[in-house]
Parts: C-alpha cells; structure tokens; sequence
C-alpha cells in the first residue's frame, strides 16, 4: 500500500500520529480519504478549466478569512502568494461577489447571478467548481473547529 | 414557483444551470452519479458538470451521513435540520425533516423546531445536539472546549461528537450548493415548469 499523503486537517489542528483524536479519525476511513480528496481536485485540478489555479486558491482564501479560522486562512493566503494573485478585473469582481454571498449569505443566491458569471465567460463546470470550493471550505473549517475542540478537550 | 416555507411535505429543486443529461453523460461522469444518492436527479446532474468534484463529494456525503455506528442516524438528520433551517435551506430541511420522522416517529419534534424557534423546549440530549449545531453553524471559530460539555453530559463518546461535527459541517456545503445552484420549487409548479 502507497504511504498515505499528508492529511491537511490533521496538521492544520495538529494531530499526532497514533493519538486519540487520530485513531478516532482512523474508523472513519472514507471521511478522511475524500476530504483530502475534495481538496485536491477542487484546489489542484489536474484541468482547472476556466477556473485557474490562482482563482482557486483566492476563492478558497476569501472563504476562510471569512469564516475567521487562522489557520485554514493562513493555509490558503499561502497557496495563493505561492500561485501569484490573477489579475483584477470585471470577471475576477464578478466572480468575488458571487463567492461572498455563497459564503455568507446563500440564501441570497438568484439565476441573475448565475447568468452574470455566464456572461462573464465561465462555462456550466466553472460555476460549479466555483461553488463546491465556497461549499467545501465552508464545510472544512467547521470540521476543522470539531476536532479542534476533541483535541483540545478529550473526553475525561 | 419558488417554495419559501419550511415543511415536512415534499419538495423539488430546480436548477439555474444545464444538469448533464444521462443520454450525454461521459463515462466519469456515469460512475459519479452512481455513486451519489440519487443518480437521476437534477441537483446531481448539476453536480456533475464537475465531475471530479462531484466523485469525491458523494462518497464523502455517504460516509458522514449513513456509515453505521457512532451516532445515531437520526441524530445526524436532526442537526442537518437544524443546520438547514439556520442557513434558509428549505429543499434540504424538507428532506432531511422528513428522514427524521421517519427513523423516530416523531414528527412534533420538527415542527416544534420549525414553528417554535430552535429554540422550543427539547429533551436534553437532543437540546445539546441542536446547541451544539446551531454555533458550529453560525459562528464556527468563537466555539470552546465548554460546548462539548452539554454532549458529554448527554452521554455521547469522541465518535458521536466526530459524526454530529461532521454531519453540521457536511450542510455547511449542501445548504451552500443547493441554494446557489437552484432552488427549491413546490412540486407542482416544478411538473408545469418542466412542461413549459
């Protein structure tokens, strides 16, 4: 069997090999195998499309810093100085105001929007690519905070 | 037209995008649907557009909803309720709701939750799961070591608080997917719209 790959939640939280929070993490294989997954085809697709590699990261920054979680902040914000910032312009805006109102308010989310992006040239497979990172990030940093929390406190 | 009520009735969900249609679906695009709970319905075949990301959400989703042991089913539909409420997500509320009822029998619960607040009176373990689900939803990172507390209390080991974490952070993505990708529709204007 291949040496497993580093695990991100695991070492944004810090959690040592063969611990408690680690063997707990152990009996639910599937969760930790397509987390990491979900992050590595939505962060580094081998084909990013017509969602680049820098607006990956920068979508992925904005949504943690959102959230307030340093540490997932930190790790994106590094990501995106190591890809290079894209260049501003009415798409990048379009595209940023779409990714605030999926991270903060979605409920607040109209067709019109979604026709702004087409309009802006982003393909069917963008806008969901666009939207799986808002989502997914929204759902790692929660994830990250629960096993913060086990690691932090385990039960007595 | 637009459903804007939360309800234990069924709903149906209408995309803003072309879903892949199963006659054109490619091969990768076939297996992700499979493997998704439901490989016909339009919110997946909207999914699929990204296929990659689509085959890794499904197993993912399955494995924080339905994998045996840890905690209770029925307590991770119920704090994906509470979760969906909380972000406005009426399609997933009714669904998850109404897999609640389901396992339990106790459809008062999601009423009360619904028209009462999530603030209702509730027995205590499920008063904790609410809790615990309604912070980890609205404010993630101002949660301490003393929100465990109320679990623990209520009898629940480091793996029901792993399942009811993950179940909470898993709608974060949902309710965020399936509201900006389309939106819930009362079922029988969703039939006259297709026909239309």
């Amino acid at each position: 069997m291949a040496a497993p790959l580093p695990d991100l939640l695991e070492s944004i939280i810090g959690v040592a090999p063969d611990s408690a929070l680690s063997r707990l993490r152990a009996v639910r294989p599937d969760i930790v195998r397509h987390t990491q997954g979900s992050h590595d085809v939505l962060l580094s697709p081998a084909d990013p499309g017509g969602l680049s590699l820098p607006e990956r990261a920068l979508i992925a920054a904005r949504v943690a810093e959102a959230s307030g979680h340093a540490a997932l902040t930190r790790h994106y914000r590094s990501l995106l100085t190591e890809r290079g910032k894209p260049p501003p312009d009415q798409r990048l805006d379009t595209i940023q105001q779409h990714v605030e109102r999926v991270a903060t308010a979605p409920g607040t989310a109209r067709p019109a929007h979604i026709e702004a992006l087409l309009a802006c040239g982003l393909t069917a497979r963008d806008i969901v690519a666009l939207t799986q990172i808002v989502a997914f990030v929204s759902y790692q940093v929660r994830a990250a905070v629960g096993l913060g929390l086990l690691a932090d406190g385990p039960a007595p | 037209m637009r459903a804007t009520r939360f309800t234990l009735e069924a709903v149906d969900w209408a995309p803003w995008l072309e879903p892949v249609a199963a006659e054109t679906a490619t091969p990768a695009q076939r297996t992700a649907l499979a493997a998704s709970p439901q490989a016909d319905s339009a919110y997946f075949r909207t999914l699929a557009n990204d296929v990659d990301s689509l085959a890794e959400r499904s197993p993912l989703f399955h494995a924080v909803m339905y994998v045996p042991r840890g905690l209770k089913r029925a307590e991770r539909e119920l704090a994906t309720v509470v979760t969906s409420i909380i972000n406005g997500c009426i399609y997933c509320s009714s669904v998850h709701a109404r897999r609640f009822v389901e396992l339990t029998k106790r459809p008062e619960i999601i009423r009360a939750l619904y028209e009462e607040g999530l603030d209702t009176p509730l027995e205590p373990r499920l008063r904790a799961v609410v809790d615990y689900a309604a912070k980890l939803t609205r404010e993630p990172v101002a949660m301490t070591v003393a929100d465990l507390a109320p679990l623990r209390a209520a009898g629940m080991d480091d793996l029901e608080i792993h399942d009811l974490t993950n179940a909470v952070a898993m709608f974060a993505n949902a309710n965020r997917l399936m509201q900006t990708l389309g939106e819930p529709v009362s079922p029988d204007s969703a039939t006259s719209g297709t026909a239309a």
